[in-house]
């Protein structure tokens, strides 16, 4: 009986071993351990067994039949995972075929820019506020020190509805406005469009700007400064350079305009550049005591500054845009480029 | 304003200063120069030659051999010109020279015979008649025998200038000027002014003997005028003439050169009159009346009427003030006598008439910018200085002076020294900012805290603390904020940013159609007025109220939208006429809908999320879908009614009305005559919504309740109802039929067949019941699905399918 147990497990575990499918697994499970399997037999003659061998050998009997179920488990388990495997290669797709669904869209490139602007201006304690792009000829300019007349009008070409309403040429209205209704200190910026009666291949008649302006206690030129070296350093990158031009605008005196590192060579001079390694991306200044007065801020308490950039310009170099007209052209091979 | 180097020679010290480095540095300090223009830059190696002997050539009837002396050497020429003689003074171009006109000369054989090079015509050096005598004869510009044999001929014909083209800032009318150029260029190196002569000798007499002035008009703060007589009119000289010429002025001859020559160099615009016209020995500045004309020196004539101001005699008007002289009074080769006029008007005025009559003058520009009333004594002493040396004609003692303005040569400004500091942020020491300062001629001394500026009368822009900021800090130099260090608001107050709402909505619902495969556009919001009537709007649409440009830049964009839709059917048209396809579009955008017109007051400006689609295989429910989601991200209880856009498809579209109906959106086909309107031949989907209402409503809020632990138990059914009744009708009865234990309904199919009978369709719903607090039975759910089909069958007819 013994030897009998000893040649099941040898013959058994070698036999299940040696299964390569789930099928000769399952028969060899029945061999053994069915009804009328060997072992089965066994544990059941067991009774004919003479009583002082019976724990002996039952406990060799349980032993065989633990070994052959565990063996019986463990190739099920292997030869199950193969079979999964085998499945799995069978279902196996081509990776490089095209996606299905709907693609995603794009934003304009010019409301990624503004996007990004005004979030650099919000995480400086701004407030984006918006304002009238058909406006009086007061908010537009008469309020930022161009009366009538003033040869300053020369500047901007404007769009007239009447003697005294017009397209804005600046967002500037909207420091009066703000001037006007809000109470120091504030930060606003003013995204939105304006629109000038010239185009031609570099200009469009209707362009895009940002005004921001800051009225305070206690800031002057340095503040400024301050503000758009960190302002320029989160739109083009840390080492961007700065160059600060003199210039002049009604509004605001000392007026000055602020050149970056050219966004198309990276300052090393191209013909965008003229070679100059920058170009121009914000007016700027102080805020004219006399705009203060006419706005109702008390200009020997508060001093503001004043800065804004023409923004089209600076997508269509930071985008590579080869031509100014692609902005509203909106031509899905374009636009499809600025996913 | 153009500015010859070599002139300004004549105001300040340049000789350890070079050309390229005063550009740089004018426009460090406020005055851009745009360009630097040599103005012999296409000439060089040509020589002044004198030709020693003329020759026939050997083998050629037409040429002829020269000898010519060129100073350093002598040279062989040859030549099929006409005009050369032995003797005369030639331009000579040699071995490598560049000429005006873009040659360049080799040395060469003609017919067997060597030339050196070649005689030069006034063309081929770039200079004309108006220039030097023979400069446009077809032939070799014969040159003045002073003109020394081996000189540059850019030297000789004084050609060898250079021109800063410098963008005058209109705070600075005194630097449209030589001299006020000239002034900066001092203060930025601190060298000194050198005054220019206003010295001239006079005949005696009294000018008053020969005319009067009477200015009736408060347009003019100033008229001054003198008298020449026994003028002999000629060329200027050479030297004069170049000045001119440099900056692009035709020289004409000496007392209409002097008149340009004192608006360039002073600024200040002159006229100068023959006496024989002017009748009655008498100028009157005053309106014009209406039905007066004159004919001017542009070849045109002008109807005048009260807002043009005229320089009239006592019978007729002879100059539009400050723009352009008359014809019937001006310099002409029979002048003797003359009077000099230096004005100034009044910049409003004549800047109105200069538009009024599309004319810009040289003299128009600078009244327009403003010309100091103190300005014209010393330009007609300047003039009249010119006239004297150059000997052409006698001056009569005496100048008429009308001024009706108090003339103040300085004005006293007391600031103070901190304020200054503080406007500028930086600490510039007080020697520093004195001596800025005074080498701008604004005569400054401190005591304390307090700077007393005297300013000079050309600086009428000095008014107050920011001015005198601006300039020191011009000239100290704005790189000092290059490398700014430090920490911004150190002084000021902490502000909180914040996002208009509209905005945060916006870029919410642009983020969601981007996601769903839509792009963003851009579009004008200038369009034609046809635009309407190509979106069919009604007659009486308010819409058709538009906004009209004054001065249009073309037709196609003459009036300001009050539709969105015209934009983005344009851009769908376009695409797909380039080949694009799958369209799928979106702009915000405003409108912009005048209460009245003509316009009194602004008109309201509403943004818009505007969106298109032309895609094979679109539909309305998915377009829907689309406008349902954006919905979802506002707090907006709404319900969709038959569309009344014009240029939606009447049976395919709906707007969005909220409960107290307003419109604040509407989508759908777009109507098929909109679409041949505008040359479309594929359905186009269109939405559109308010985006300023739906900003302004209450922020979205959100209540939830606790997951039932009782399942949802569904059931199918079909019913067959007439194609009128609607899924909206159907779903409602099977909601109140339902009663408590209603979950959710959804239909999953429509079907159509003639077998259902005409007009009739077969509507499938999956009906969804749940208790809150108990596991439904089958009976409760039965006798549900019984009273729906009850209901149903009562309310529309509906028969169990």
């Amino acid at each position: 009986m013994k030897e009998k147990l000893q040649q099941i497990v040898e013959i058994g575990v070698n036999e299940i071993a040696a299964a390569d499918d789930l099928k000769k697994l399952d028969e060899i499970r029945v061999k053994y351990l069915g009804k009328a399997g060997e072992l089965t037999q066994i544990l059941r003659g067991m009774k004919d067994v003479p009583a002082e061998d019976r724990r002996e050998v039952g406990a060799l009997a349980n032993t065989v039949r633990e070994s052959i179920e565990k063996a019986l488990t463990e190739k099920l388990c292997v030869l199950e995972n193969a079979k999964l495997a085998a499945d799995m290669e069978k279902e196996r797709v081509d990776i490089t075929e095209p996606s299905q669904g709907v693609k995603k869209g794009a934003l304009h490139p010019l409301t990624r820019f503004n996007n990004k602007f005004m979030d650099i201006c919000v995480a400086m304690g701004f407030t984006v506020v918006q304002g009238p792009e058909v406006e009086t000829d007061y908010y537009n300019f008469e309020a930022l020190n161009v009366p009538k007349n003033h040869p300053a009008r020369d500047m901007q070409d404007t769009f007239f509805i009447t003697d005294n309403i017009l397209l804005r040429s600046q967002t500037s209205n909207m420091q009066v406005r703000c001037m006007e209704t809000m109470k120091p200190p504030f930060k606003i910026v003013c995204p939105g469009r304006v629109y000038r009666n010239d185009s031609d291949s570099s200009h469009s008649p209707i362009f895009n700007q940002f005004e921001a302006l800051v009225v305070d206690e206690n800031i002057g030129l340095k503040d400024l400064m301050l503000m758009i070296k960190e302002i320029l350093k989160r739109l083009f990158g840390e080492d961007v350079k700065m160059r600060v031009r003199p210039s002049y605008f009604p509004f605001t005196e000392p007026s000055i305009e602020i050149d970056a590192t050219c966004q198309m060579c990276q300052g090393k001079g191209c013909s965008l550049c003229k070679g100059s390694g920058f170009s121009e991306v914000f007016g700027a200044g102080v805020v004219n005591p006399k705009v203060l007065e006419m706005s109702g801020i008390d200009s020997t308490k508060y001093s503001g500054f004043a800065f804004g950039p023409g923004i089209d310009r600076s997508v269509m170099v930071t985008n590579k845009i080869p031509n100014i007209k692609y902005l509203f052209r909106n031509d899905l091979r374009f636009l499809k480029q600025m996913r | 304003m153009k500015v010859s180097y070599n002139w300004l020679k004549d105001f300040v010290d340049l000789s350890d200063i070079s050309a390229e480095e005063i550009a740089e540095r004018l426009t460090v300090s406020g005055f851009e120069v745009e360009e630097v223009e040599y103005a012999n830059k296409y000439l060089h190696d040509v020589y002044v030659g004198k030709i020693l002997k003329i020759e026939r050539h050997p083998a050629a009837d037409k040429l002829v051999v020269c000898q010519v002396d060129v100073g350093f050497k002598q040279v062989q020429i040859i030549t099929s010109a006409t005009n050369v003689f032995e003797g005369a003074h030639v331009p000579v171009s040699l071995d490598g020279a560049d000429l005006a006109n873009g040659v360049k000369i080799k040395p060469t054989a003609m017919r067997g015979v060597a030339s050196d090079g070649m005689f030069c015509s006034g063309e081929e050096l770039g200079v004309d008649d108006n220039y030097i005598e023979g400069g446009s004869l077809y032939g070799i510009l014969i040159l003045p025998e002073d003109m020394k044999p081996g000189t540059k001929i850019e030297d000789a014909l004084m050609l060898n200038d250079v021109v800063f083209d410098i963008n005058v800032t209109p705070n600075r009318p005194d630097c449209n000027s030589v001299v006020g150029i000239a002034r900066e260029i001092c203060a930025i190196y601190g060298k000194e002014f050198k005054e220019a002569d206003v010295s001239y000798k006079t005949v005696g007499e009294n000018v008053k003997d020969y005319v009067s002035v009477e200015v009736k008009t408060k347009n003019c703060p100033r008229y001054t005028a003198s008298y020449v007589k026994n003028i002999k009119l000629e060329r200027s000289p050479l030297w004069l003439r170049s000045r001119l010429w440099n900056v692009g002025i035709k020289p004409i001859n000496n007392m209409v050169d002097i008149t340009n020559y004192i608006l360039i160099e002073q600024g200040q615009p002159m006229h100068a009159f023959d006496y024989k016209y002017i009748d009655g020995k008498k100028i009157v500045v005053r309106q014009a009346s209406a039905g007066e004309e004159i004919a001017v020196l542009n070849g045109n004539s002008y109807k005048l009427d009260s807002d043009v101001m005229v320089i009239a005699d006592a019978n007729k008007p002879v100059v539009i003030a400050g723009v352009i002289g008359g014809v019937n009074s001006c310099i002409g080769d029979d002048t003797t006598e003359s009077v000099f006029e230096c004005a100034v008007f009044d910049l409003k005025s004549v800047r109105l008439t200069a538009k009024k009559f599309g004319v810009r003058t040289d003299s128009s520009a600078r009244y327009e910018k403003g010309v100091n009333v103190n300005l014209p004594t010393t330009a007609l002493k300047r003039a009249l200085h010119l006239v004297d040396q150059l000997g052409c004609g006698e001056i009569v003692d005496g100048v008429v002076d009308v001024c009706s303005k108090q003339l103040q040569q300085t004005e006293e400004l007391k600031i103070s020294y901190s304020k200054v500091c503080k406007i500028l942020g930086i600490d510039v020491a007080k020697e520093k900012m004195l001596q800025i300062l005074n080498g701008l001629g604004i005569v400054s001394s401190i005591e304390g805290d307090v700077i007393t500026c005297v300013t000079p009368y050309t600086r009428e822009d000095i008014k107050n603390e920011n001015d005198i900021a601006e300039e020191v800090i011009r000239i100290y130099g704005y790189d000092v904020y290059n490398n700014v260090e430090g920490v911004m608001f150190e002084n000021s107050s902490i502000t909180i940013g914040q996002y208009e709402p509209r905005l945060v909505l916006e870029n919410n619902l642009k983020n969601l159609l981007v996601g769903g495969g839509f792009y963003e556009t851009l579009n004008y919001s200038l369009y034609t007025a046809s635009a309407c009537d190509k979106l069919l709007l009604a007659e009486d649409d308010e819409r058709r109220n538009v906004i009209k440009i004054a001065n249009p830049i073309s037709e196609d964009m003459s009036t300001i939208r009050t539709v969105m839709a015209h934009a983005l059917l344009v851009d769908v048209a376009y695409n797909l006429s380039v080949g694009n396809k799958d369209l799928r579009l979106f702009e915000a955008g405003r409108v912009y809908q005048p209460k009245a017109l003509p316009l009194t007051e602004l008109p309201v400006e509403n943004n818009r999320l505007s969106i298109a689609v032309c895609e094979n295989g679109y539909n309305f429910f998915m377009l829907k879908g689309v406008i349902e989601n954006l919905l979802l991200n506002v707090d907006l209880q709404y319900k969709l009614e038959r569309s009344k856009q014009s240029y939606l498809h009447s049976g395919v579209s709906a707007d969005v009305v909220t409960a107290d109906g307003k419109v604040v959106g509407w989508f759908g086909k777009v109507h098929p005559t909109v679409l041949k309107n505008y040359d479309i031949n594929q359905d186009v989907w269109y939405a559109e919504l308010d985006t300023d209402y739906l900003a302004a409503l209450a922020e979205k809020k959100y209540a939830t309740k606790e997951i039932s632990k009782y399942p949802v138990v569904e059931r199918d059914i079909a019913v067959v109802v007439d194609e009128k009744v609607t899924n909206g009708e159907l779903v409602a009865a099977i909601k109140s039929a339902c009663g408590k234990i209603f979950y959710d309904v959804n239909l999953f199919d429509v079907y159509r067949s003639d077998a259902l009978g005409e007009a009739k369709k077969s509507m499938a719903y999956k009906i969804m019941f749940m208790s809150e607090d108990k596991t439904l039975t089958g009976e409760e759910i039965n006798s549900a699905v019984n009273k729906v089909l009850k209901s149903l069958e009562f309310r529309y007819g509906a028969k169990l399918r």
